[in-house]
């Protein structure tokens, strides 16, 4: 690859070069049905990629199990396919291990809220400086058809032949409540707010949180594109997306009336886990060089 | 045989300063040239409860922690009922009276010395000197070096300031004084050192945390879990100083998860746990074997099944450590001896994970976790350290490319031109998922393949003895160190017998273990486990047919029970 020397960024500490969004797509055709809202996801984050600017040989994408999670495949990066719902772990150790990389995860609801639900809160108050893409497609869809965390109640599905016996949990309250820096929620449809989103997440330094909402036309007849869109209400220019109240409010208000709040619903800076990492580094006044025998003499007699 | 070592038992109520009263004899003893092999147990509860501290000194190298004591110091009742019916003709008991909470029939043939420890700590107006009175009494009594003591427990007690101090050191000039107004009527002393050496006191958790930093650690992803913790504890305080991380993760498989990441973005990266923890990484440490990802775990093995005896020695983990992952996941598995090959071989661990680029599991017990030893100064210049092979910038980059070797170079992320995916479906040499018969099987063999070379690559497992023997003792782990003395005293005896062990336990190097046995007339394997767990292996992997002597009563074999054992199966 020839790409053009990387420069890194002082803000958001990342890598940059000047590439077309298409320069981002790897030459692996995605494997989603015909219609499915992932597709939709895929080219937001191929833009936010472009817009932001990271270099594809300092990204390293990381997902979990299930239909979004084979989304790494299709992007120009680094990348690892890892297991049913540690893909937020696994971006912990990378992350960490090199603060200079982008780090992008992408997963399904029942990856990142079932099986991964109890990850979840430790990313968001570790402040893993991390950008969390959810794809929601509110179903099981690789194993064809079964019930997820954010399934409706009386959504038939093969394990809920006569109609759900659970409420479905809502993701971006989850991720307000757990502490997580940036919150967002767009829908696959609306590209152009789910590309800003995301690249807003990438810049945010912290833990970003995207609840994409992502039509199955296989599985999921009830929410389709349509319904997503029409049931959207994005926040208004005022807004505070760093009180966390109003968060909280326009989420329970919007879900009360049967409603989907998207946009940025919440924003704050503090500092990352990477970062007090290298604080408490410093503090110790670490360094590679640091002479071993100054700690093994600590345990002469 | 000539008695060269002294084993004192200190046992009472958690919280007496039992525990530090050992330590304490234990740095002395070091600090005058001698060679310590402790041993503790300690309740699961944090307040109260039994707590005992063995430590076995002399001027020759020590292997194991001996068969029972010389010396029993009972701080109260409690630890007498539980120690008394190892009070033989012979022994020593060193007890709390008057004043004390018991008043023991001092058994037949037992030497008994009552120090008023509690008294004379109320006296002073320090009652929690109570061990340091029982230290000066054992300290006169069994000449342990009197400078060295007072030196450690200065050191001790310097935070607190010297009003501190004093008073300790008045207490423990009390109990010396209370000790030489009694007639000593045993022979028990600890030997004079021979030489000075340059020698560190660590545990086995200890030294596992220093053998990583040794090997170039850069990230540790930690989950709380007895017996490992004071591996976390220990790289947690000093891993900082070298500039890596150590993490606490939300759960085991968090941590496995975390490790598997930092070490894709090309560090190297460990986690250590016990048997829970390692049954809740066996997924991920399918997709380090499958992705070729190197990593070390360590498993400081416990009593099991379940939550099992949590504080209990058991080396009941091999087939979990050989095995533990669905789909054929291979793996390299070690097993640690002694405090020494805590360093040594956590270094082999991280040089074979780079190497091989794949997970490595270390065993090590509950019983070395907590022991502590003197060994020989390790110099960490002295130890070679393997990095992994990064690809060179030659032509297409393949991540898992097919190579003569098998070994296939990486690339750390921020390499321009390499990237590529790391993921636990079947691949072909890009990383792309392929699942086909044909790949499928050539991959396969790729990832076995790699491992083929390692029992080669790896020290040949040691043989003690030469020419035929009536009977071999294979041993593994901490079980090692107890077969050594009991080989020696039965050739003492005159008895043919020879031990093998085995370090290196998957891949078994069955040819190694063939040859050993083709010397023995039979072959005995002692484990701390029900099933016979690498007997069960040796059967299986070479034409051998040992016997197993298994125990799990929680507690580590004794010399004299492996040579009991021998001569009923050679009477």
């Amino acid at each position: 690859m020839n790409a053009p020397h990387p420069v890194l960024h002082p803000q958001t500490h990342l890598h940059k070069v000047a590439l077309q969004s298409k320069e981002y797509k790897d030459n692996v055709n995605p494997f989603w049905c015909p219609g499915c809202g992932h597709h939709g996801v895929l080219t937001s984050l191929l833009r936010a990629l472009s817009e932001v600017g990271v270099d594809p040989n300092f990204l390293v994408n990381i997902s979990g199990i299930g239909c979004s999670s084979r989304l790494p495949y299709f992007v120009k990066s680094y990348k690892m396919h890892t297991l049913h719902g540690r893909a937020g772990p696994v971006a912990t150790g990378a992350q960490l291990a090199r603060p200079d990389l982008a780090i992008v995860v992408s997963g399904g609801d029942g990856d990142g809220f079932s099986i991964g639900g109890g990850h979840m809160p430790h990313l968001a108050r570790k402040n893993v400086n991390v950008t969390y893409v959810l794809m929601d497609n509110h179903v099981y869809g690789l194993t064809k058809c079964q019930a997820s965390p954010t399934s409706r109640r009386e959504m038939k599905t093969v394990t809920t032949p006569y109609g759900g016996v659970e409420e479905p949990l809502d993701p971006v309250l989850y991720m307000l409540t757990y502490g997580a820096s940036y919150v967002a929620q767009s829908y696959a449809a609306n590209a152009k707010l789910t590309t800003r989103l995301i690249k807003e997440g990438m810049e945010h330094k912290g833990f970003a949180f995207i609840n994409v909402l992502s039509h199955c036309p296989t599985f999921n007849e009830v929410d389709d594109a349509k319904s997503f869109k029409e049931a959207s209400d994005e926040v208004t220019a005022e807004h505070d997306v760093t009180d966390l109240d109003a968060a909280m409010h326009v989420v329970n208000m919007a879900t009360r009336a049967g409603r989907i709040p998207t946009g940025l619903l919440y924003k704050v800076e503090r500092p990352t886990l990477d970062e007090r990492m290298a604080e408490l580094v410093q503090r110790v006044g670490g360094h590679a060089d640091y002479d071993l025998k100054q700690i093994i003499d600590l345990s002469r007699p | 045989m000539t008695k060269h070592d002294l084993i004192i038992r200190i046992a009472g109520e958690g919280g007496e300063g039992i525990i530090s009263a050992g330590d304490m004899i234990t740095q002395a003893c070091a600090r005058a040239g001698l060679d310590v092999y402790t041993f503790k147990t300690f309740p699961a509860e944090i307040k109260g409860g039994y707590a005992m501290y063995q430590l076995r000194a002399s001027s020759e190298r020590l292997y194991n922690q001996g068969d029972s004591f010389d010396v029993l110091c009972a701080f109260n009742g409690e630890a007498y009922d539980l120690n008394h019916t190892r009070l033989q003709p012979g022994t020593v008991l060193v007890y709390d009276s008057p004043g004390g909470d018991f008043e023991p029939d001092i058994p037949e043939g037992v030497h008994a010395y009552p120090i008023p420890m509690t008294a004379t700590a109320k006296d002073l107006k320090s009652p929690r000197a109570k061990n340091m009175v029982a230290l000066g009494a054992l300290s006169q009594l069994f000449d342990i070096p009197e400078a060295s003591l007072r030196e450690v427990i200065a050191a001790k007690f310097a935070r607190k300031g010297d009003t501190v101090v004093q008073a300790n050191l008045t207490a423990f000039a009390q109990g010396r004084a209370l000790a030489a107004a009694q007639t000593k009527t045993d022979a028990y002393a600890v030997e004079h050192a021979k030489e000075k050496r340059d020698v560190v006191v660590m545990s086995g958790n200890h030294a596992i945390g220093l053998g990583a930093l040794i090997a170039g650690l850069d990230f540790y992803s930690a989950y709380p879990i007895t017996p490992a913790t004071e591996i976390a504890q220990y790289v947690a305080r000093h891993l900082p100083k070298r500039g890596g991380t150590l993490i606490q993760a939300e759960d085991e498989i968090a941590s496995i998860s975390q490790v598997v990441g930092a070490s894709y973005a090309g560090k190297k990266a460990m986690t250590a746990t016990s048997g829970p923890g390692l049954s809740l990484m066996s997924e991920m440490l399918g997709m380090a074997f499958m992705s070729e990802t190197p990593c070390v775990v360590v498993d400081v093995q416990r009593g099991g099944p379940s939550t099992g005896l949590p504080t209990k020695h058991e080396q009941s983990d091999l087939f979990l450590a050989v095995h533990g992952s669905h789909g054929d996941a291979g793996r390299i598995v070690l097993a640690v001896e002694s405090v020494q090959d805590c360093i040594g071989l956590t270094v082999q661990a991280f040089n074979l994970a780079e190497k091989y680029q794949v997970p490595v599991l270390l065993l090590s017990d509950g019983s070395l976790a907590f022991s502590t030893q003197t060994i020989p100064y390790p110099d960490p210049d002295s130890y070679q350290k393997v990095e992994r092979k990064r690809w060179d910038g030659e032509g297409e980059y393949k991540r898992y490319a097919q190579t003569e070797d098998h070994i296939s170079p990486m690339a750390d992320p921020g390499t321009h031109g390499a990237t590529h995916i790391a993921t636990g479906l079947e691949h072909n040499e890009l990383g792309m998922p392929n699942y086909t018969p044909a790949n499928h099987e050539a991959m396969q063999a790729k990832r076995f393949g790699k491992l083929k070379d390692v029992v080669t690559d790896f020290p040949a497992a040691e043989i003690d003895g030469d020419g035929e023997a009536e009977l071999g003792i294979i041993a593994w782990g901490s079980s090692i160190g107890v077969v050594r003395e009991a080989v020696q005293r039965l050739r003492d005896e005159g008895r043919k017998v020879k031990g093998f062990y085995p370090k290196l336990l998957c891949p078994l190097p069955a040819g190694q273990f063939e040859a050993f046995g083709a010397t023995c007339g039979r072959l005995l394997i002692p484990e701390v486990n029900y099933q016979g767990q690498l007997a069960h292996f040796v059967r299986a992997e070479t034409s051998l047919r040992p016997e197993s002597y298994t125990v799990c009563g929680g507690l580590p074999f004794t010399p004299g029970m492996i040579v009991r054992k021998v001569k009923e199966m050679l009477a």
